[in-house]
């Protein structure tokens, strides 16, 4: 059996589930910066407060797999997105205390609100750094990173990171129509409207850049051609979905959300596909940067024997605060 | 900056950063336990102290825990962003380890850790408690991972050379090394001493004050009988960690106990001050208790160990930090006790709430958990140097391909964000504990879940589990 494939998938699998559930939690996050309303800013909150904790884990199980699978490329990768990495896990530390202060202070929550926004925005700027920064390519030495701290701070990268902002703003307000009552869901409404056509514009012009300054990804695309297009039909389709449905009352607000998260995971199978097989872009490939097998075999029955019980109670807890957040929050 | 150096940074990096994170786990461990024990107590006995008891630390528990799950997330990249050749070389050991916490730990506390929190209302009782026990039980079930990495990095077994790579050879040597049966109980124990004398501080401090006097007897009664049996447990288990580090790590043990001969003097002083001079391989000052060595480390009046010169030059680890390190975990671990011992004879006189010099002595050590926690874990990293992983790889070997520069401004950004966490942490840990706990509100009365409220018949009469009342 292909044990680094597996492994490989594996890790997909963990930074897809991040990407679609803390891509919503982010999401309401950003979305809380153009809210005026306290009244509404708390009911945000409150709609993802009982489970970010759980999404945020497969951000851990995506880096520790990595770190186990392919330790070469962990090496590499985080030494080379050192500022980025650094960005985001102080943005990401920064709103996960929001939580739990904005919550014991009446009288300073507008500033931890702020911070809880900023730290949202920022995590998810930085998480687009690192793809941008994937797509142009990382200088390896032998082992090592060989280049600088800087490189994922190139003009092409700072667009992909806005464009992952617009994608879990995308996501955000999906949720927040689902969670939110009156004021908060009609704010979702309004959002849903061009959130979703942003971030399908935006992809588009990211994706017209990188295969000019990264003339490896024709290649790959052409080999791919098929299933490329299926994901990107599927992603273009579910963004003007949304879009075209936010108007329409008589839709279940479960569709919007649906639909954004299959944007989202086309969107990483897209970007997956268009780097296989290498786990370093076009420089080191999965078998090359691969621990032993020892060490594939001990992982992978972990996580093909806990995994599925993984999911089950984070379902239970998303069944426990199912339905519209309370008025009052969750006590 | 060209005379920065990288390893020295990445070092005082990744230094802070854990040292750091451990403070919140440390007592997020503790009071996990303490919660689930005192949700139990209001489940069997319906008193509605229990209840508030466990609301109010329940508040400060999600603090912790908040800050703990940041700073931890930051701590699987730290291996990346400091020392990234130690992460390709012991990454197929110690990532699948660290894997396996975040599948059975980290993903258990999370999810059940919304429902601890914001689920009362929503799940009855039984579910509830039963959420309090998983998040408890993840917050061990984490420490046993990583003190399995921690513990191979000392004292690494079940792995085998192969073309300069480690592959694995048997996955229970590598969990169950040599070090971590005994490292494990020692840090849980750790741990749920902290929580201890954190909730008997607070106690004391409400006591002293005469606020919340039921509330706070209560609470200082359960602290105080836990810390008994757990400090007991601790000396009796710490005694063994010791005992095997003369086998496996004896540098680390002969720079604890600051000597530098190669035999001690029979009968050998243990020493509590001593001014090291590294470069001579010699104390410039000495200071002890005589025969107490002897008598502690080889259980006979005129018995001698071995001081640090056993230790090639080239392998020894810094003695003044190793040492102090140490000393304040012992001097704290023995001021543990003996207030233990002082607990037990106040209250088989009735006197454990109103001594007021030992009320304020509690105050004084609320801290103390996380103070000794610190100094333990100095003494195992610090005592394991020039290697990050003992004999296998040198720290100076292991660090990563990142420029000074970059590596001295990510620190200084990570000491500003985390004081700001820290900061936050105890301000608002204050005014919750300057505010104290608050009754029932009353909108969580009528509903479902807590129809024992509705029994004053329970509530009220319930005779109190000790203490003098
Ligand atoms: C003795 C226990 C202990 C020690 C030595 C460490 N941790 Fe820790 N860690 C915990 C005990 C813990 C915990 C009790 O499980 C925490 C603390 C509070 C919490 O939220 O979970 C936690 C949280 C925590 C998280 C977030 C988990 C979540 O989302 O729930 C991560 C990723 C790490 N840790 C990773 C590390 C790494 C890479 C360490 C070493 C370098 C480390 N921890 C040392
Ligand atoms: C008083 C008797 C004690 C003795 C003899 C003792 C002994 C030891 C020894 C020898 C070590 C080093 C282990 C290593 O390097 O691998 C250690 C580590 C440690 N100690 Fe203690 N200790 C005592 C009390 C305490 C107390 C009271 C606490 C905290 C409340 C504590 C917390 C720790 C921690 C957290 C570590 C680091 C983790 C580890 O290495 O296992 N100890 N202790
Ligand atoms: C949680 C309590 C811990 C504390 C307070 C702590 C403290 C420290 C300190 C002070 C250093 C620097 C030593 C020096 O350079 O002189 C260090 C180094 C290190 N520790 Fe720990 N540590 C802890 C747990 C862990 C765990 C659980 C792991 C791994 C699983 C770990 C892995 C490392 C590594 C990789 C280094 C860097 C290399 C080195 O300097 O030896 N530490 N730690």
């Amino acid at each position: 059996m292909d044990l680094p494939l597996l492994s490989a998938l594996f890790l997909m699998f963990a930074l897809t589930m991040y990407v679609m559930l803390d891509g919503f939690d982010l999401g309401v996050g950003v979305l809380l910066l153009p809210q005026r309303d306290q009244q509404v800013r708390n009911r945000m909150v409150d709609a993802i407060a009982p489970t970010w904790d759980g999404n945020e884990t497969w951000l851990i199980m995506a880096a520790l797999t990595l770190l186990a699978g392919f330790p070469l490329a962990y090496g590499i990768l985080v030494p080379a997105f050192y500022i980025p990495v650094v960005l985001m896990l102080l943005s990401l530390g920064l709103r996960g205390v929001s939580f739990e202060f904005r919550h014991n202070s009446a009288t300073s929550r507008r500033r931890w609100d702020f911070v809880f926004a900023g730290g949202s925005l920022i995590a998810a700027w930085a998480q687009g750094l690192v793809v941008g920064g994937l797509i142009q390519g990382v200088d390896t030495d032998l082992d090592s990173f060989g280049g600088s701290p800087l490189d994922a701070f190139s003009p092409f990268c700072l667009l992909a990171g806005v464009t992952v902002v617009a994608g879990y703003a995308t996501l955000g307000v999906g949720w927040l129509r689902l969670k939110g009552e009156d004021a908060t869901r009609a704010f979702a409404r309004r959002h849903q409207r061009w959130l979703p056509l942003a971030f399908l514009g935006m992809t588009i012009i990211t994706g017209a850049i990188a295969i000019s300054i990264q003339p490896n990804l024709a290649v790959s695309w052409r080999d791919h051609r098929i299933a490329l297009s299926c994901c990107l039909i599927a992603f273009a389709a579910c963004g003007l979905g949304i879009a075209w449905l936010a108007g329409r009352d008589d839709v279940d607000d479960r569709i919007g959300f649906g639909l954004a998260l299959a944007m989202m995971l086309s969107g990483v199978v897209a970007l997956g596909l268009s780097f296989f097989p290498y786990v370093i872009p076009f420089r080191i490939t999965l078998w090359q940067a691969a621990s032993a097998a020892s060490t594939q075999e001990f992982l992978l029955i972990g996580a093909l024997v806990v995994t599925p019980v993984v999911l089950a109670y984070s379902a239970f807890a998303y069944k426990v605060f199912r339905g519209r957040t309370p008025a009052e929050g969750w006590y | 900056m060209h005379d920065l150096d990288p390893l020295i940074l990445a070092r005082l990096q990744f230094a802070f950063t854990i040292s750091f994170h451990i403070i919140f786990p440390t007592i997020s461990i503790g009071l996990a336990l303490f919660l689930a024990i005192v949700e139990a107590l209001w489940l069997k006995t319906g008193d509605l102290v229990y209840r508030q008891i466990y609301r109010f630390w329940l508040n400060i528990f999600a603090m912790s825990f908040g800050i703990g799950v940041v700073t931890g997330i930051v701590m699987s990249f730290q291996f990346g962003l400091t020392f990234a050749k130690f992460a390709q070389l012991a990454g197929p050991v110690i990532g699948p380890l660290i894997g396996y916490e975040a599948l059975t730990a980290f993903f258990l506390e999370a999810g059940f850790l919304g429902i601890m929190l914001f689920g009362e209302s929503r799940v009855g009782p039984k579910l509830h408690f039963f959420a309090t026990c998983m998040v408890a039980l993840g917050t061990t079930i984490s420490t046993a991972w990583i003190l399995a990495a921690n513990s191979w990095m000392q004292t690494p077994a079940g792995v085998a050379w192969d073309h300069g790579r480690l592959i694995v050879t048997d996955w229970w040597r590598v969990i169950d090394n040599p070090s971590w049966s005994v490292r494990l109980p020692h840090m849980l124990l750790a741990a749920y001493l902290t929580a201890a004398f954190l909730v008997s501080g607070v106690s004391a401090w409400y006591l002293l004050r005469g606020r919340e006097t039921t509330f706070a007897r209560r609470t200082l009664s359960l602290g105080m009988a836990a810390a008994c049996i757990l400090i007991a447990a601790q000396v009796f288990v710490g005694d063994h960690v010791g005992t095997t580090l003369v086998k496996y790590q004896p540098a680390k043990l002969q720079a604890a106990e600051g000597w530098w001969d190669k035999t001690t003097p029979s009968p050998t002083p243990y020493l509590w001050i001593i001014v090291p001079d590294q470069a001579g391989q010699r104390n410039r000052f000495q200071m002890g208790t005589p025969y107490f060595g002897s008598i502690w480390l080889t259980r006979s009046l005129h018995g001698t160990i071995g001081g640090l010169r056993n230790t090639p030059v080239d392998q020894q680890p810094r003695m003044v930090l190793v040492f102090y390190s140490f000393k304040i975990m012992l001097a704290l671990g023995m001021t543990m006790f003996t207030i233990a011992v002082i607990s037990l004879w106040l209250r088989w006189h009735g006197r454990l709430y109103s001594a007021r010099w030992f009320l304020r002595t509690l105050v004084v050590m609320t801290p103390s958990g996380v103070v000794a926690t610190l100094g333990g874990w100095y003494m195992a990293e610090i005592g394991r140097q020039p290697f990050v992983i003992t004999g296998m790889m040198r720290t100076a070997d292991a660090v990563s391909p990142v420029p000074a520069a970059t590596l001295l401004s990510t620190l200084i950004a990570f000491v500003c964000v985390y004081a700001v966490f820290f900061g936050a942490f105890l301000i608002f840990t204050l005014r919750l504990i300057r505010r104290g706990p608050v009754g029932l509100p009353p909108h969580a009365l009528p509903s479902g879940s807590l129809k024992r409220d509705l029994r004053p018949e329970i509530a009220g009469v319930q005779p109190y589990l000790s203490g003098t009342e």
